[in-house]
């Protein structure tokens, strides 16, 4: 059991992060404090239900996934239908290295070209079913079983997810990276 | 590309997001100490990895950490924001 009264002290710490993550899943920053104040209300209401000494940045994150699927996945229709169709594994890495020829430095040089908003602009490019995790995961540093917990899906489908989201991902940085200039192949 | 290129590439995201079996772990580790075209790939994931974690964030507004303290003090003393949330 742990003390309510110890709430604010324990939690405050990770108001960053999670204000980040609501910011990632409804991409507008009015949503995402309502977002974080309601998961600070639920979760200080339920503080005595939390096992002290587990692992609560995962519990605040299972309250807010939650906060964020229930108030925001009524408004879209059919949310988990959405498909991305067929995608190359290493996209990213296949498509610098198709344009570099001989030039082993290129996929590494073009890593370092990307800025924090192109970064954050893929990241919110992905359909939500596809977002979650890859936000979960490659952002707040999940394992496979914590984010299949706080999303209520099989582990098997957070993997998929993950993979089929971060191919996409990659499809996204490259019209990113193409659009600004970095390629070398824009009109 | 021979077979343990594809067996390796099959395991990437498993290996460096450390979800692998100790077996598959060591098949992949022993590939990649003999191949620099696998090495590479990997190292381009990884480091894309490193890349999201570190600029996926956006820091909140200062006013946050206030708004959470006056709804936690607003809660304790009994007038929680009934129908705010």
């Amino acid at each position: 059991m742990a003390d309510q009264a110890e709430f604010e002290q324990d939690a405050m710490q990770y108001a960053p992060q999670l204000y980040s993550a609501a910011l990632r899943m409804t991409r507008n920053p009015a949503d995402a404090e309502d977002v974080v104040q309601e998961t600070f209300l639920k979760a200080y209401r339920a503080y005595g239900t939390f096992t002290a000494g587990t692992n609560l940045k995962a519990w605040l994150y299972r309250i807010l996934t939650n906060t964020y699927i229930n108030k925001y996945r009524k408004q879209q229709r059919r949310p988990a239908e959405v498909e991305l169709g067929e995608l190359q594994d290493l996209y990213l890495y296949k498509r610098i290295g198709e344009i570099s020829g001989a030039a082993q430095s290129a996929e590494h040089d073009m890593l370092d070209a990307f800025v924090d908003e192109d970064i954050i602009e893929a990241l919110e490019s992905l359909p939500e079913n596809f977002r979650l995790p890859v936000l979960l995961a490659d952002v707040d540093g999940f394992a496979y079983k914590e984010i299949a917990d706080m999303l209520d899906i099989p582990i098997g489908t957070v993997m998929s997810r993950l993979h089929r989201g971060r191919k996409a991902l990659q499809r996204k940085l490259w019209t990113v990276a193409e659009a600004r200039g970095l390629t070398g192949t824009e009109q | 590309m021979t077979t343990s290129c594809e067996h390796a590439l099959e395991y990437v995201y498993a290996y460096l997001d450390e979800e692998i079996s100790f077996f598959n772990q060591t098949r992949v580790s022993t590939h990649l100490k003999s191949c620099a075209s696998c090495t590479s790939a990997f190292e381009f994931e990884r480091r894309l990895k490193v890349l999201i974690r570190e600029r996926g964030r956006t820091e909140p507004p200062p006013e946050l950490f206030d708004a959470l303290r006056a709804l936690i003090q607003e809660e304790r003393q009994g007038d929680g924001p009934i129908g705010r949330v």
